[in-house]
């Protein structure tokens, strides 16, 4: 137990000194997020329909920028070697790298999602399911990051966002039916308990999947 | 009965007897598929009655049925050899991923492209985004997005165990995805044949149907030998049983 929470104060020192890893997905997002009134209309009735859309869209891909973060320096230092020479259990420490890599790369990005109230006219009794909603969705988002992470580690190619992609598809028309659902006055609470579901279902299948996807580079 | 299972099943796992054994499988498979694909599509385009509603239009469904109903199957089948590969390691389910990957794609592709086709005198547009496409979609990106690992790996090895990683990730996800664009959309006629109960199409129809689906999935076991073989040639090429092979012939 101990081991673990060391490794946990570890990853939290290693992302809270490199300042990129939670900053490059927060000016992502919000120069996304400033993009769109100019791409598409700056009229207040276009942009607040398009908005729980345009919020999870710009979320998904701006978690891309950081899902490499993931395994990537570690892999390179040679210190993701040590952890499997370890003999610890490397779910757990797979978790706790997602785990902080959540909270640095996607918990500021929820947090600025209610910027979208002024930018793209977001109605306020909105925010709660898009907040709930994220919370819940991006920690599944997560996860097939680390995966797609896991299998692509020391490779600059398409095949981790083209993996990851189509994988988050269900979360983002969950996310996104929830908020619109409130809009329209209909309950959402079942899409939140789907995103819950997804979550708890995925978890230990994505952590098992990805440890052997790490041992894969170390034969 | 067991033990002749168990012993076809370690046979299987074997590059020199599966070589050899396919060999001789291909031609009356091959020509098999090919004169039932031949007949269905001709009883089909030619024969089969009008349909009351949609007119001629109707008989693309010669091939956008088999195209899609194959794709599937090809998926889920990949998956089972995805956990084969992952927990006895057997390494002619890798070759079976990676032959077979290609042609999923391939039905895949048809079948929108079928789907489209068919969509735009019926329906007055080439795409909607509706549940059953969208989900055929996400199959169709996950077969890139494992062909396209194919390459990301040096060693063979590796790389069918990535392949299987996400095979198996893909199978568990296609249901959610099926789901959550179930709730999302639904637009696309409910699925015409039905094996428990009573089939919404008539025999005329179906006959040649059921053919066609049946010729397609020889096809597909055709050209997964094909590929197979071809796959195993270049994996084994150094190989004692594969030069002794080549020079006899």
């Amino acid at each position: 137990m101990f081991y673990f929470i060391k490794i946990l104060k570890k990853e939290f020192l290693i992302y809270s000194r490199k300042s990129s890893s939670f900053i490059s997905p927060v000016v992502f997002f919000l120069i996304s997020i400033s993009l769109y009134p100019i791409g598409i209309s700056n009229d207040p009735g276009i942009l607040k329909n398009l908005a729980p859309g345009l919020i999870w869209i710009t979320v998904l891909l701006s978690t891309l920028i950081s899902f490499q973060n993931i395994f990537s320096e570690d892999y390179e230092d040679g210190s993701i070697e040590l952890l499997l020479a370890s003999g610890q259990n490397l779910s757990l420490i797979v978790l706790i790298k997602i785990f902080v890599n959540w909270i640095f790369s996607c918990l500021p990005i929820i947090i600025l999602s209610v910027l979208s109230v002024f930018l793209l006219y977001f109605p306020q009794e909105g925010l709660k399911p898009l907040i709930i909603s994220l919370l819940i969705g991006t920690p599944t988002i997560c996860l097939f990051g680390a995966l797609a992470g896991a299998l692509s580690l020391g490779k600059n190619s398409i095949t981790g966002p083209a993996l990851m992609l189509p994988l988050s598809l269900p979360v983002l028309i969950l996310g996104t039916q929830a908020i619109n659902y409130s809009l329209n006055g209909i309950n959402f609470s079942s899409n939140i308990l789907l995103l819950t579901a997804i979550l708890v279902f995925l978890l230990p299948i994505i952590l098992f999947a990805s440890v052997g996807a790490l041992k894969l580079h170390f034969n | 009965m067991f033990k002749t299972l168990k012993n076809f099943y370690h046979k299987l796992g074997s590059y020199p007897w599966f070589y050899k054994i396919s060999g001789k499988v291909i031609p009356f498979v091959g020509v098999f598929s090919i004169s039932l694909i031949i007949i269905s599509s001709i009883w089909g385009l030619f024969f089969s009655p009008t349909d009351a509603v949609q007119g001629d239009v109707y008989r693309i469904i010669y091939f956008h049925v088999p195209a899609v109903s194959v794709s599937q199957v090809i998926y889920y089948s990949m998956s089972v050899a995805a956990a084969v590969f992952l927990i006895w390691r057997m390494k002619m389910a890798g070759v079976y991923i990676k032959s077979l990957a290609p042609i999923g794609a391939a039905f895949t592709f048809i079948g929108l492209l079928s789907g489209a086709i068919w969509g735009q005198p019926t329906w007055g547009t080439w795409w909607v985004w509706d549940a059953r496409l969208t989900s055929t979609l996400v199959l169709f990106l996950f077969y890139l997005a494992i062909i396209g690992m194919q390459s990301t790996f040096a060693s063979r090895k590796s790389a069918d165990t990535a392949v299987s990683i996400i095979t198996l990730v893909g199978v568990v996800n296609l249901p959610i995805v099926k789901k959550s664009v179930d709730w999302w959309n639904t637009l696309h006629q409910p699925a015409s044949i039905s094996i428990s109960g009573e089939s919404s199409i008539s025999s005329e129809m179906l006959i040649p149907l059921l053919l066609s689906i049946l010729g397609a999935y020889l096809f597909v076991f055709f050209t997964g030998l094909l590929f197979m073989r071809a796959e195993i040639s270049t994996r084994e090429q150094n190989k004692e049983w594969f030069k002794k092979l080549s020079s006899n012939n």
